[in-house]
This record gives structure tokens, sequence and C-alpha cells, in this order.
């Protein structure tokens, strides 16, 4: 709990540090709206050439990309700058946390906020209430739990999926290219329902790096789009299980790193 | 020439260094193939008749411009913003080479890079996987390499721009969003342009993205053929020129005035 609060501490200075460039934020909050905005119109060119992808319709796709939206937000906003660890390290940044009396983990997490992250979550909220009355839903509270824990999971699938490919620079010293590349597959599946690709892709996505369950199937259980017949249908409810494995995995991968640096160091 | 040669050899062999990095830019390229080609395929499965064009023609262009993406966009302006950042960027000035030229020939070394060792073989294998079109005849093969040319000015212009704007003002995170989404979607590169609607069809058409993916692409799948075609390389050429002209006068204003801030 200790670490929780030094956190918390270290976010608040974070975000006073990044309240000083005005015209900064402003061209963020701009960026990420066109950025929004144009995504959303590739949705809607598309579904208005073809009325539904693969079943789904214009809202169902609007609520699974802002689902994933509302999930990658809280990522961008605490998280974003765990891309830039081969910078830390380069530059040296990250040999100051280790000289710290306090959690290296902790002192690189709070080290910046990328505040655009409101405009994401704004976006995204707005979408998904669109989306909500749209369709006609009416969730249970069990549904709005699980709405709930599928953001979370969601933020923490992105976040440790980063996390471990940063890592990689702790060998190689460079993994700005891998993460650019785990964005564009990202990209992929925030657009597109995952069943309009082959079985391969899907199992990737599912299996090995299992972005679908930052929206895809979470989606199905909140739109009521599982397939009772379906043996697979049991994945809608997955995404809080593979959230926390990947936590696991990633806090192993990130140990294993920090000694390897560590001695490398000297 | 002979400078430009050996930045762009330099550039090339910087790329060649990072072997995992590599393989990983490889592994992603096929996934990539294969998920815009299960993407189109789906949609064309579902409606044949909303494309104007045959599924074969719909799926090399969409496999190429992802492709062509990966290639082409070796992202100067990150370069640009990373020395001014460090302060690096008066090692840079120091040279006794124009840096505009200088960025060229790196952009362009790593461009061949990624063509040759990336985008041709990986092309290749898809053309056995996904059924791609195959390259036309000479002619059009001819018209599609000028293309492909003047596509790289335009893009690498434009992102010159960028880094300039970045030297000046802002932190490039920011606005990289927004400009790389507002390429992807008014170059074609995601849908191309004629699935859009009218209105938006012809603001892309004033627009120079439309050069950089667009063009080329369409051309390769013979979507864009005869005057038509000649037309539209016209185009690119005149966008490459008139950026070029802007670039050329932006820099040279800037650099006055990061040569009087640095004493």
């Amino acid at each position: 709990m200790d670490g929780l609060g030094l956190y918390f501490r270290l976010i608040r200075v974070a975000i006073q540090a990044r309240l000083q460039y005005r015209a900064d934020f402003l061209a963020g909050i701009i960026g990420v709206i066109v950025m929004n905005t144009v995504t959303v119109s590739l949705i809607s060119i598309m579904v208005s050439r073809f009325r539904h992808i693969n079943g789904w319709t214009m809202w169902e796709m609007v609520f699974l990309y802002c689902l994933w939206l509302l999930g990658h937000s809280l990522y961008s906003f605490f998280f974003w700058h765990i891309r830039a660890l081969e910078e830390y390290l380069v530059e040296g940044t990250f040999d100051q946390f280790l000289l710290r009396p306090a959690s290296p983990f902790i002192m690189f997490l709070a080290r910046e906020v990328q505040y655009i992250g409101i405009a994401d979550l704004t976006f995204a909220a707005l979408g998904l209430s669109l989306a909500y009355r749209n369709l006609d839903l009416q969730w249970t509270g069990v549904q709005w739990l699980f709405f709930g824990l599928a953001v979370i999971a969601g933020t923490l699938i992105e976040t440790t999926l980063v996390l471990m490919i940063a890592c990689i620079s702790f060998w190689t010293g460079r993994s700005r290219r891998a993460s650019q590349l785990l964005m564009r597959l990202n990209v992929m599946v925030q657009y597109y329902p995952i069943d309009i690709f082959g079985y391969t892709f899907r199992l990737i996505v599912t299996g090995l790096i299992p972005v679908a369950f930052m929206n895809y199937y979470p989606t199905l259980m909140l739109l009521g789009k599982l397939d009772p017949q379906s043996p697979w249908s049991w994945l809608g409810y997955m995404s809080p299980v593979v959230a926390l494995i990947l936590v696991i995995l990633a806090s192993g991968i990130w140990h294993l790193a920090l000694r390897r640096y560590s001695s490398a160091g000297g | 020439m002979k400078i430009f040669l050996s930045f762009a050899r330099q550039a090339f062999h910087n790329s060649a260094v990072y072997r995992f990095e590599f393989w990983m830019r490889l592994f992603w390229v096929y996934l990539l193939m294969y998920s815009v080609y299960w993407v189109w395929k789906t949609l064309y499965t579902q409606s044949p008749g909303a494309f104007g064009v045959s599924l074969e023609q719909m799926v090399t262009y969409a496999i190429l411009a992802m492709m062509l993406d990966i290639v082409l966009d070796v992202g100067p302006e990150w370069y640009m913003a990373n020395q001014v950042r460090t302060g690096a960027i008066d090692t840079d000035l120091m040279k006794p080479l124009d840096f505009h030229f200088h960025m060229l020939a790196r952009s362009v070394g790593e461009v061949l890079f990624g063509l040759g060792i990336l985008a041709v073989p990986s092309f290749a294998i898809g053309y056995f996987l996904f059924d791609l079109q195959p390259p036309g005849d000479g002619s059009t093969s001819l018209l599609f390499a000028i293309s492909l040319i003047f596509s790289f000015f335009v893009l690498f212009h434009i992102s010159f721009l960028i880094g300039i704007l970045t030297m000046i003002t802002l932190d490039i995170r920011n606005i990289a969003w927004a400009y790389y989404s507002l390429i992807s979607f008014f170059s074609g590169q995601i849908v191309p342009l004629w699935l859009f609607p009218d209105a938006l069809r012809k603001i892309s058409e004033v627009l120079p993205f439309q050069a950089i993916y667009y063009i080329p692409v369409s051309i390769y799948i013979r979507n864009l053929k005869g005057t038509a075609a000649l037309q539209a390389v016209g185009l690119q050429v005149f966008w490459a020129i008139v950026l070029a002209f802007i670039a050329r006068w932006a820099w040279n204003r800037v650099h006055t005035r990061l040569t009087v801030q640095g004493g």
C-alpha cells in the first residue's frame, strides 16, 4: 500500500509538470479528436457501403471501437510512456530510478502522464452512450459490473503487452519498432470484429497476443451476441482472467529484465 | 551524388544492424497481409457488386497499400524531433552538407532497405498465398515504378515539413497521431478513394495525400490506366515539386532562426 501512496504522489507531480505546457495540451486534444473522428468515419464509410460487416451493424461496430477506446484511454493517460523505456535506458534516466530508495517500477510508472487520454475518454464515453441508446440496450446490474471489469481488463491487457515488448530493450537496446507494430495489430482489432478474419488470426489475437479480449469478446457478451451453441462462448467472460494472467507474466518478465540490466550495468 | 550515396548506404546499414527488430517487422508484415486479406475477402463475399473492381484487384490494392505504408514511411520527422530534443542537431548543421539533402539521403537508404529486404520478397510470397495480382506489362510496371518514386517524394516532403513544425513549436507525439490518421485516411491507404462518398472523395482529390498511396497502387492494379494514369502521375509530379519548394522555403526560414539562437 505504501507503494501505491507513493505512486499517486508522484503522479500528482507529473500532472503538475505536464500542466506547464498549455499549447501542447491543446494540440494533443485536437490531435486525438481528429484521429478518433477519422476512425469512426472509416467505419461508417465501410458500413454504409456494405450495410453490415459480417452481421455487425454500424452501432455495434461503434460500440466495439469505443469499448476498446475506453480501456485504451486509461492506458494512454497513465502508462503511455512505457513504450519510451528504450529512451529512458539510452539516456540514463532509468539509472536514476535504480539509485532511489523505492521500487524502480513505481518510479518509472509515475514518471509521466499523457493527459490527452482525456480526449479519448470523452470520445469513448460519448460513442458508447450513443451506441447504448441506438442499440436499445437494457443492461442488468451484473452486466454493468462486467462492463466495468472489462474496461479495466482492457487497460491492463494493453499496458502489460506494451510493457513486455518494451522490456525487449533491456536486452537489445531497441524496442520502438516492435511496439509500433503492436499498435498496428491493435488497430486491426479495434476497427473490425475478429470473426471476419481467418482462423489463424483469431487464434493469434486470442491466445498469443490476446488483444481481442480488450473489446471483441466482452462486446459479444455485452451486446448479447454470444452464440450459446458454440463451445467457445465462455471466452466472452474471460477478459478479467486474461488480464490477471498477463499481469503475472509481465511482472515476471520485468523482474527478470531488471536483474539482467543491473548486472550488465555493473 | 557520391555523398548522397554514402549517406543512403549508412542508413541502409543502420537498419540492417538490428536483426531482432527486422524479424519482428517481417512477422508483422505477414500478419497484416493475412488480416487485410481477410477483411476484404469477407466484405467481397458479402457484397461482390459494391466494389467496382475484382476481388483480386481489391486484395492486391489493400496489401500493396499496407506494404508501401510500412516501407515508405521511414519517419524523418522523428529523427529531426529527436535531434532537436537532445541538441544533437548542432552536429547535423555543422556538417558541410545541406540538411534537407542529408535527410533525403537517409530516407532513401531506409526505403531501399525496406523495399529490397521486406516489401519485394513479402509481396512475392503474398502472390502465392493470397492470389495477388502479378505486375502488369512493361509500360504499366514502368509507370508504377515512376509513380512510386514520386509518391516517396511527396511523403518525404510532407514528413519533412512536419519535422520542421516540431522543430519550432511542439512535442511531436501530439500532432503525430492526427497527422498519421489523416494521411492514412486521405491517401486511400486503408479504404480506397473510389469507395468514399462523393463529398469526401472531392476533398481527397484536392489534397496532396492521394499522391502517396492511392495513385501508385491504383496504377498497379490497373484501375487507373491509359491517359488517366498519365494524368495521375502528372499530378504527383506537381505535388512533389510544390511540396519540395514549400519545404525548402520553410527550412531556410527555420535554419536562419536556429543559427541566430545558437549564437
